[in-house]
């Protein structure tokens, strides 16, 4: 039986009311067919490429546009893109909002990267800050937090963590193999910073829905130091212990929280960081380690199914 | 011959479209409450982070079982080829076995057992091949793998419905055109001849499936046959100069034909608006996604076809191209009476549009785009500027 029998059964029984029937029924048929998906992600691509080609420009140009030139541009820009959002921007709550309109939230994100643009030219040229030019990671995090919170926008609190993470030191371009005792250390507080402000943040009730994306961020990033300490740090039970711990934390968070992507962090990373330690012996044939994966992972599977019926059901 | 049946199918479908629409508020609770009942059907499923976990482990120790077998018995080819094959009877018994008794669906295991199933079946195939004694029967006969992968492929996504096997199908194709003849020009032509002849079955039999749980299934497959006719013919990004080819260290100097060269450029810029015309009129978002991608792969690769000259701002054409065209079709559609023009709106009807969003924007945090100062002053006056390392907010980009 089709959806659309069923619907019809359900008008006829009187489930649905005729007007809900002729609206669902509309949908399926698409009518009126929504644009909604592509429009946004037009958008996104949209502010991306030309991003990417305005400072492709400004780095090639510069000293023929001339700094005037590129400078004013790229305020006009900046102050133009902010103009909107605070002159469309509904009155600020704690708990959701959403967008005035579909364009809204792109504007912001374009100003906040045009932003990170002109900073990035302005110190080249002028080193204003010389060497605490960090201070500029600082207070665009900064900026950044208040917009996001002030426009309810994930995409600019993205930036606003990757900018504070970046003032920690912190770049994808040293993991997982280049980190030093130093690195990883930073890497777990921030981590630990992120996660619990995320979640006090939430339990304030201070858009309580963006404390996924700072969890989301968060574990990746102690995962990943942790991971790196255990192939590191070979005679050093210590990190073997504290990746199982942050596994079983994250695994707690996750069934609790019905977050499976904690679950499937928990899973994962754990299972790589004890396959390491244990695999770690110069003794192990490939019988054994071939031996290893077969049974290790028919446990996991195992536990998954068993995490999968009694949490994660669908239908 | 499909391995769920219609009507568990039917249901699972209308499960989820009440979820969504009581998500939406198109539907009360209490409605949803007394529906929801008729919608059960006995498969078992999991959410999509699950089954993908599952997925990944079950592959592991498919791999490490063939292995550990493959390992033990240092043996020859033949043999191998033998315990190859097996393996792919005993997934494939596997996965008709854990859908018949367990009624997994979408569970992650099945789906891999699946997919291992065609692999061994084509590994196990060449190997044997390989291990033929004679050169020339080996070289005549070596075209089965491919075939082979083609139709087992086929017939796993007809019986099982997994989209990306029929994904797997065209890959298959493609490689067995690799067999058919030497000249780069003749496989371009043959790729888009067999994708064109499926397509043409394909659309020729979704008007049957329109409404069904099978809909989905027919238009992801005519998605993926647009976009494969495309690649074939956009030589730039599947040509001898292409850049996988550049990637996979046989970039070759051979150059096609002008005559076929000119007209894959006449096809591309021809294809993307009949794809587009296809998604709007058959009100299939899948289709028209693949006529979005493929027309953004032709702007993106026009330059190079026409081997002019890349600017640094064309980026920023492109760019404010796009942006342009969404901003002015979401005001044209919000105009319109009730936000509607033309039975398209640019409102977000499904709470499936929601999640999609908000997935994206998670990933899209992640490898966010950012350029920050250097952590310390450059050395040279001269202004670079080099993008920054995703996710790491660009701490150690160039500028």
């Amino acid at each position: 039986m089709t959806i659309l029998t069923r619907l019809d059964q359900w008008r006829e029984r009187g489930t649905l009311s005729p007007a809900q029937h002729a609206l669902l029924s509309g949908h399926l048929r698409g009518q009126p067919f929504s644009l909604f998906l592509e429009l946004n992600v037009l958008l996104y691509l949209g502010i991306l490429a030309f991003i990417l080609g305005l400072g492709w420009t400004v780095t090639t140009w510069s000293d023929q546009l001339g700094e005037i030139v590129i400078l004013s541009a790229l305020s006009a820009l900046f102050v133009a893109c902010l103009w909107y959002c605070f002159s469309r921007a509904p009155a600020w709550s704690p708990g959701e909002t959403p967008s005035p309109n579909l364009v809204f939230d792109y504007v912001l994100y374009l100003g906040s990267l045009v932003w990170s643009v002109e900073l990035a030219y302005l110190e080249h040229r002028h080193e204003l800050l010389s060497t605490q030019s960090n201070l500029y990671l600082l207070a665009t995090a900064g900026l950044f937090f208040f917009l996001s919170y002030r426009f309810d926008n994930r995409f600019v609190l993205s930036l606003a963590l990757t900018s504070l993470a970046a003032w920690c030191g912190l770049s994808l371009s040293r993991w997982p193999g280049q980190q030093t005792e130093d690195y990883r250390q930073y890497a777990i507080i921030y981590s630990l910073f992120i996660a619990g402000a995320g979640v006090i943040l939430e339990r304030r009730g201070l858009k309580p829905h963006f404390c996924n994306t700072y969890l989301n961020l968060a574990a990746n990033v102690l995962f990943w130091s942790l991971l790196s300490g255990v192939f590191k740090e070979h005679n050093n039970y210590g990190w073997s212990l504290a990746l199982l711990a942050a596994c079983g934390v994250s695994l707690a968070w996750g069934l609790s929280h019905r977050q499976f992507s904690f679950v499937a962090y928990a899973v994962l990373y754990g299972y790589v960081g004890l396959s390491a330690k244990i695999l770690d012996q110069p003794s192990v044939n490939g019988t054994e380690l071939l031996f290893y994966f077969m049974v290790t992972g028919t446990a996991v599977l195992v536990l998954l199914v068993y995490l999968a019926r009694r949490f994660g059901r669908e239908a | 011959m499909r391995a769920y049946s219609e009507s568990d199918e039917e249901a699972r479908r209308a499960h989820d479209l009440l979820k969504d629409w009581a998500g939406e508020g198109y539907i009360t609770a209490a409605q949803h409450r007394q529906m929801q009942p008729e919608t059960l059907c006995k498969l078992r499923r999991t959410n999509i982070v699950l089954r993908l976990v599952s997925f990944l482990f079950t592959l592991l120790v498919v791999a490490a079982a063939v292995g550990l077998v493959v390992f033990l018995q240092h043996t020859t080819n033949p043999v191998i080829s033998v315990y190859l094959l097996l393996s792919a009877l005993v997934c494939y018994g596997a996965v008709e076995l854990a859908i018949s008794q367990a009624s997994l669906y979408r569970f992650g295991i099945e789906e891999a057992l699946a997919v291992s199933s065609v692999g061994l079946l084509c590994a196990g195939l060449m190997v044997a091949l390989q291990a033929s004694p004679s050169s020339p029967a080996r070289s005549d006969l070596e075209f089965l793998g491919p075939l082979t992968g083609t139709i087992f492929s086929l017939w796993i996504w007809y019986r099982f419905g997994l989209p990306y096997v029929f994904f797997a199908a065209m890959l298959f194709a493609v490689w067995l055109t690799t067999y058919l003849t030497s000249s780069r020009t003749e496989q371009h032509i043959a790729v888009a001849a067999f994708f064109a002849v499926a397509q043409f079955v394909v659309v020729a039999t979704a008007p049957r499936y329109r409404h069904t749980y099978l809909q989905q299934r027919i238009s992801i497959a005519e998605a993926l046959l647009w976009l494969g006719i495309y690649l074939a013919f956009n030589v730039e990004l599947s040509g001898p100069k292409s850049f996988w080819m550049d990637w996979g260290g046989i970039r070759t100097t051979a150059e096609l034909p002008r005559p076929f060269y000119w007209s894959t450029w006449a096809l591309i810029w021809c294809l993307p608006p009949v794809v587009l015309a296809r998604g709007l009129r058959q009100r299939d978002k899948v289709v028209f996604a693949s006529g979005i991608l493929v027309t953004l792969l032709t702007l993106l690769t026009n330059k190079s076809y026409l081997g002019g000259e890349r600017h640094t701002w064309d980026p920023m054409i492109l760019g404010a191209l796009l942006i342009g065209i969404a901003v002015a079709v979401r005001h044209w559609l919000a105009t319109g009476p009730g936000g509607v023009r033309h039975g398209f709106t640019a409102q977000r009807l499904s709470g499936r549009d929601k999640s999609l969003l908000d997935a994206g924007v998670a990933a899209a945090g992640l490898v966010s785009p950012h350029v920050s100062p250097p952590a310390s002053p450059a050395p040279t006056p001269e202004v670079r500027f080099q993008g920054g390392d995703s996710g790491g907010a660009g701490a150690s980009s160039d500028f």
